[in-house]
Order: C-alpha cells, then sequence, then structure tokens
C-alpha cells in the first residue's frame, strides 16, 4: 500500500515526465532511423554504432571549436559514414545484414575508443564546457504552465526537433512520393523496379539516413545530456531503439509511443529516490515489456516483406 | 529472393586425383577465415600507422602478449610469455562454450545474440548451488554446479526458441531484451540483493571447495619467476574440447543434426520432408542455452569461484559471434577461432601498456574480420583478378546471402556430407 502511495506521488512529479519525454526524443531519433532503413528492406541493428560515433564526432569537435552547432553537424556526418560502410557492405557486398550491423557496433566501439586514448593520450576528453552544450529552450510564459509547463515547454532544443523530424517522417513515408517508393522497396524490390524505382539509391539513401538520425542523436547524448564522453557511452541504447522500432510495427508514431516507454523506464529509475525498490530491478522492466509486446500479446509486428534480403537484379 | 545456388558440385570421379580435390576442398574451407583475418590485421596496421604508431611494435605486442612469441627487445623482455600463454587459455574456455552456442542456431537459420545472458543466468545458478550448498563434497557438488548452470542456460535460450516457434519473435531482439533482464537481475543480486557478500560491492561469496575445477598448474612455488597461483589455466579446457567434440557428433551423426541443418538450409522443404520445425527450432535453442550456461559455470567452478558483476559486462557473447563466424560454425574452427580471439584479448592490455598503442585496436580488428567474412571482399577480389582464378567460374559467382540460411548454403564444409545424410 505504501508502495502504491509511493508510485503515485512520483507520477504527478513534473520532472519524471520531462525525463520521459527527454529519454524518449534520444530513443526516438535512431527509431526513425530504424524505420526507413528497414521499410527500405536493410535490417539495421547498427543504430548503437552510428549514435556511438556520433557521440564521439560531438565531444571531439565541441572540445577543438567550443561551438554545438558545428559539433552536431559533424556528429550528424560521422553517423552518415557509419551508415556508408553498412550500405556499402549489406548493398554492394550482400552481405548478411545482422553481421554487418553487429561489425559496425564492434568497429565504432573500437574505433573511438581507440581514438579516444589516442588524442587525449589516455586521459579522456574533459567534460563539455557550458558554451559548447547544446541549449535548453524555456519558452517564455509557456513554460509557467503548471505541470505541462515543464514537461513541454523547457527541454533541449534536440528534443523539438526530434519531434518535427517524427511528424516530417511519418509524412514523408506515408504521403509522399518518395515515401511509397522506400515502402515498395522494401516490400517487393522487384516490383519497384520493374516500376523504374531504382532499388539501390532508394536503399543507399534509406539506410545512409538512419546514419544521419542515430548521429544526432549521439551529439544529444554527448553534449546536449551527459557533457562528457565515455568509451561505449551509448550503452545499448541503438539497440533500445531497435526494440522500440518493432514494438512501434515499423512505423514512426509506433515507435514513438515505446521510446517513450523506455523513457519512461529509464526515468523511473532516475528519480527513483523516492521508490522502496531496487533500481536493477526496475530498470528490467522495459525490456520484459518489449518481450511481452513480441511475444504477439499486444498483437503481432510483421517486417516489411523484403527485410534483410539483399536485391540482386533479375532474381526470381 | 535469389535462386537456390546449387551444392557445389562434387568433382567428377576420374578427373582430378583425391588428394588433389581434398586440398582445393581445404583451401576453400579455411582459405576465407585465414584470408579474413591477415586482411584485418592489414587494416590494424594502417590505422596504428596513420595515427602515428608503430605497427611492428604493436603486432610484436600481440603476439608477445598472445602467445608469448617474440618477447624480446626493450619493450616486452618482462613479460613472462607462459603466463601469457596460460592467460590465453583462460580467455579461451568461455568462447569455445559460447562460440557453439552461436554456431549452433546459426547451422538451424538462427542469429544467437544471447550467449551473453545465457552466461550470465549459468553463472548465477551455479553460484547460487556452489554456495548454498558449500559443504557437500566435490563428486557431488562440482557436476551439481555444472548441472544447474547448463539447466539456466539452456531454459534462458528456451525462451528464445519458444517465442520463435509460436510466435516469430525475431531472435535477434529477444536475445537482446533477455542479455538486458539477466544483466539487470545480477546486478539486483549483488547490488543489495540476497547474492551479495555482506559488506562487499558487487561480490558474492566463494562456491564451496568441493565446486572448483583444479588447476593444470598447483603449489606454493615459482614457476617462471612468477608465484604458480598466478597461473590460472584450468581444466574447464577440457569440458570445452568435449562440448566441441558433442557438437560435433551432434551436428553430423544424428538424426537431430540432420534436421537442424536442414532447418537451416530451407524450413520449407524441411517441413515437406517430415521435419516438425517448431520443435527444431526449440531444441536448437535449448541446446546452444545449454552451451553458454555451461560456459557460466565453468567460469565459477574454474576461475573466479565467486560471482561478480563481470558476468553481465565483458564481452564474451559477442566475442562469440565473431568465433563463430570465423570458425565456420564449425567445431574446430571454433576452438582455433578462440584461441586466436582469447589470445589478442589478452594481449591487447600487453601492447596497450608496453607499445602505447590502445587496446581498443583488438575490437577494431574482430571488426573487421566480422566485415570481411561477412562480405566475402576477397571472393570478389578474385573475381575481378581473373588470372588468380583457381576455381571454375560457376563457383566464384558473389555470394547471394539473403539471410544466415543462405550464408550457410554456400559454405564449402557443407557438400561433403549431403550424399551421406540425404
Amino acid at each position: 500500500m505504501q508502495l502504491i502511495g509511493q508510485i503515485l506521488h512520483l507520477l504527478i512529479t513534473p520532472a519524471l515526465w520531462q525525463t520521459t519525454l527527454e529519454s524518449g526524443v534520444l530513443l526516438l531519433l535512431p527509431a526513425l532511423g530504424g524505420v526507413i532503413s528497414e521499410r527500405s528492406g536493410v535490417v539495421n541493428i547498427a543504430m548503437e554504432g552510428m549514435m556511438l560515433t556520433g557521440a564521439f564526432a560531438a565531444v571531439a569537435v565541441a572540445e577543438v571549436t567550443g561551438n554545438p552547432w558545428i559539433s552536431t553537424l559533424v556528429a550528424i556526418a560521422a553517423g552518415g559514414l557509419m551508415a556508408v560502410i553498412h550500405a556499402v557492405v549489406s548493398i554492394r557486398f550482400r552481405a548478411d545484414q545482422i553481421i554487418s550491423g553487429v561489425a559496425i557496433n564492434i568497429f565504432a566501439f573500437g574505433i573511438t575508443a581507440f581514438l579516444n586514448s589516442k588524442i587525449t593520450n589516455f586521459q579522456g576528453f574533459n567534460p563539455v564546457k557550458p558554451s559548447a552544450q547544446l541549449p535548453y529552450l524555456h519558452i517564455p510564459i509557456l513554460d509557467k504552465i503548471p505541470f505541462f509547463g515543464p514537461i513541454f515547454f523547457d527541454q533541449n532544443i534536440i528534443v523539438y526537433v526530434g519531434l518535427f523530424l517524427l511528424v516530417a517522417v511519418q509524412f514523408m513515408l506515408f504521403r509522399t512520393r518518395l515515401g511509397l517508393r522506400i515502402r515498395a522497396v522494401g516490400e517487393h524490390p522487384q516490383a519497384a523496379d520493374t516500376a523504374g524505382i531504382n532499388v539501390y539509391s532508394i536503399r543507399y539513401g534509406s539506410v545512409i539516413a538512419s546514419g544521419l538520425l542515430s548521429g544526432l542523436a549521439g551529439a544529444f547524448l554527448a553534449i546536449g545530456i551527459t557533457n562528457v564522453f565515455n568509451d561505449g557511452m551509448t550503452d545499448g541504447r541503438g539497440y533500445i531503439a531497435l526494440a522500440a522500432m518493432i514494438f512501434g510495427k515499423w512505423t514512426p508514431i509506433g515507435s514513438f509511443v515505446a521510446c517513450l516507454i523506455f523513457g519512461l523506464g529509464t526515468s523511473i529509475v532516475a528519480n527513483n529516490s523516492t521508490l522502496n525498490v531496487s533500481r536493477d530491478l526496475l530498470s528490467m522492466l522495459p525490456y520484459i515489456l518489449t518481450l511481452v509486446v513480441l511475444a504477439g500479446l499486444v498483437g503481432k509486428s510483421i517486417p516489411p516483406a523484403a527485410d534483410g534480403q539483399p536485391y540482386t537484379p533479375g532474381s526470381e | 529472393m535469389a535462386a537456390p545456388q546449387a551444392p557445389t558440385k562434387p568433382a567428377k570421379p576420374g578427373e582430378t586425383s583425391m588428394p588433389v580435390i581434398w586440398a582445393k576442398q581445404l583451401g576453400r574451407l579455411i582459405g576465407a577465415p585465414i584470408g579474413s583475418v591477415i586482411f584485418a590485421f592489414i587494416i590494424g596496421a594502417i590505422i596504428v600507422l596513420i595515427t602515428g604508431g608503430d605497427p611492428i611494435q604493436a603486432y610484436q605486442g600481440l603476439f608477445c602478449g598472445g602467445i608469448g612469441l617474440f618477447c624480446t627487445g626493450d619493450l616486452y623482455s618482462s613479460i613472462t610469455p607462459a603466463l601469457e600463454i596460460s592467460s590465453t587459455i583462460v580467455f579461451a574456455t568461455p568462447l569455445i562454450f559460447t562460440g557453439l552456442a552461436v554456431a549452433l542456431p546459426f547451422r538451424a537459420g538462427l542469429f544467437n545474440i544471447g550467449a551473453q545472458g545465457q552466461l550470465t543466468m549459468g553463472a548465477i545458478a551455479a553460484a547460487a548451488v556452489g554456495i548454498h550448498y558449500a559443504s557437500w563434497p566435490g563428486f557431488i557438488l562440482l557436476p551439481a554446479v555444472l548441472i544447474v548452470g547448463t539447466l539456466a542456460g539452456a531454459a534462458w535460450g528456451g525462451i528464445v526458441g519458444v517465442l520463435k516457434a509460436f510466435t516469430g519473435a525475431h531472435e535477434v531482439v529477444t536475445t537482446i531484451m533477455l542479455n538486458y533482464i539477466a544483466a539487470f537481475f545480477l546486478y539486483y543480486l549483488l547490488r543489495g540483493g540476497p547474492m551479495q557478500l555482506a559488506g562487499q560491492p558487487e561480490i558474492s561469496a566463494n562456491v564451496g571447495a568441493g565446486a572448483q575445477l583444479p588447476h593444470f598448474l598447483n603449489g606454493n612455488g615459482q614457476l617462471f619467476g612468477q608465484p604458480i597461483g598466478v597461473y590460472q589455466a584450468h581444466t574447464g579446457i577440457l569440458i570445452a574440447f568435449a562440448v566441441a567434440v558433442l557438437f560435433y557428433i551432434l551436428l553430423k551423426r544424428t538424426a537431430l543434426g540432420y534436421e537442424i541443418r536442414a532447418v537451416g538450409q530451407n524450413q520449407r522443404a524441411a517441413r515437406y520432408a517430415g521435419i516438425s520445425v517448431k520443435r527444431t527450432l526449440i531444441i536448437t535453442m535449448l541446446i546452444a542455452g545449454a552451451f553458454a550456461g555451461l560456459a557460466g559455470g565453468v567460469e565459477i567452478a574454474g576461475l573466479s569461484h565467486q560471482l561478480t558483476i563481470r558476468y553481465a559486462t565483458d564481452s564474451t557473447g559477442f566475442d562469440a559471434i565473431a568465433v563463430a563466424l570465423l570458425g565456420a560454425n564449425a567445431a574446430i574452427g571454433i576452438i582455433l577461432a578462440a584461441f586466436l580471439f582469447a589470445a589478442l584479448r589478452v594481449a591487447g592490455p600487453v601492447m596497450q601498456g608496453n607499445a602505447n598503442v590502445s587496446q581498443n585496436l583488438v575490437d577494431i580488428i574482430q571488426a573487421v574480420i566480422l566485415f570481411s567474412i561477412a562480405a566475402n571482399f576477397l571472393r570478389t577480389f578474385k573475381i575481378r583478378l581473373p588470372a588468380l582464378r583457381q576455381t571454375p567460374p560457376g563457383e566464384d559467382a558473389p555470394m547471394v546471402a539473403t539471410t544466415v540460411t543462405e550464408l550457410e548454403d554456400t559454405e564449402p564444409s557443407e557438400p561433403a556430407e549431403v550424399g551421406d545424410t540425404a
């Protein structure tokens, strides 16, 4: 009974929901990337590595330039570069896309840690200076609204960017010609090819887009939230974004709902000083929930028909 | 979907002598893995070179730190080669088990990223028994610890198999989720939970003396200037070899092994042949989980003798993926690959400490090996150089691996036994 009271008290704390939205958008960016990539038929479990590369690039550039915007752009490009490797290996060389993804994740961990120790002579980067951090936007007047103000109008700028991208990607995939092409290539590449769509360019573009979005997420994490770089600092967030994407049935909106659930999990753990429960047990909940969802208890997730299959012109 | 590739044609009798065929088959079997390793070392050397390091010093460190070779000169003369070899054996032991735990599902067309979580659960269960029944005599306690670890891993793997068989939930995602759940469960147990040693952070009590696997070297003396106690190589490696033999027999000499391979090559065909695909998937994941769970039990019994956070945080389960792929999902290949990656892991800190090159070079090399095997760069390279071509043109067609399943199809190790099983 006492526990229920504690939970209720926690649920009406604005800080809980503020962190939920922030963590949710952090996961949403790579999840959107995953949606685009997999809708075009390329399985992408490499968001983790692309995000980590972005995080490293952001902190490294922030240390040199002190400018958050240049750092963010370089981070986006770095994520994109990793995606190019995944795209070439899985589209041009028709490698197994899951193995390529695992390799990207190991490679990203290795190369960022290697360069980190090389550049800083094993000392690690300094914490990111406040002037080089991505700013929080306090929207005047609106942020004074009780409860909702801090949640929606006192957030990092990337939160707003992420919400905009959510709408944009949803619209792009389901309301534009480009979106139709991406989905066609992911469902039936042979038919799309026959209809004159260039399967390879759509797939290259989609995979690279996932890298750009993951790189942005890396920048958000490293110079917006933690403001420091540690080896392997993404700590599985890319994998969670992957789960959120499947949870959300390969749609942007659905993925966002799933990201918010994972975000709430993170947020409860971060704000649980009032709860009398082991934070490690609490941390298990989102993963158990995902398993339950995958077990089909909340409806079945069906991937795009050609997801994971390399395209060979003229086959079948 | 690409048209299924014809299995490699057996050479017509009388055309070429058998030793030549065997030599060619052997070449195809080990050519890609060895080529991939060499390719990865070249890329690693280039990265060291452009970041201002000395690749020769770095690789001398990897050889010295991993297998005790070339420990000469100013940089490495302080290293004890025998100790490095002993540590490599220690690291190779869990990699063989988990490599097999990844390879068996590969053969059935499943990608087991969950060896890590299965190992964690095996270690938890093994430690729980070893601590709770610490007073039992060794001839009961040691088998009990290993068996319980095996069963816990099997259960954790079995969940994946059941979900895959009955709901189609993709094993990549379920195994990742189960890895996290196992890790947080371990954290909970050791951070204020029931298995934490009172007053000690993040470790459990020791298992009973009867639960410990013997080391190869025992005593209080010195060996090569080091106390014997630091040579931690333990008899768990013999269990690993035994399980590798079991893996070979299971795949090649039993009906179940045939069913696993049939499901891996073509689920529909397997179903028409009367094989229950669901049952095969579940049993495959149960056995794979058992292998990884036994790794956890053997690590508890042979190495740490207590539960620590390391059982969730080290990279054994992920290294296992590279081990299985480099080992071509075959028992002997997995043993060799496990020793290679173990040597690299042990050598990394030696290289970093003595030549000032970050040990993360090892991760880079490992990733490039994976890329190279998955993308089959070398085969593509060979096509571009027709003069080097050895095999008939048909066999050199670029690999079309639509799934892990088809990747298996093109594996050169298969055709040899198609005849005796079909």
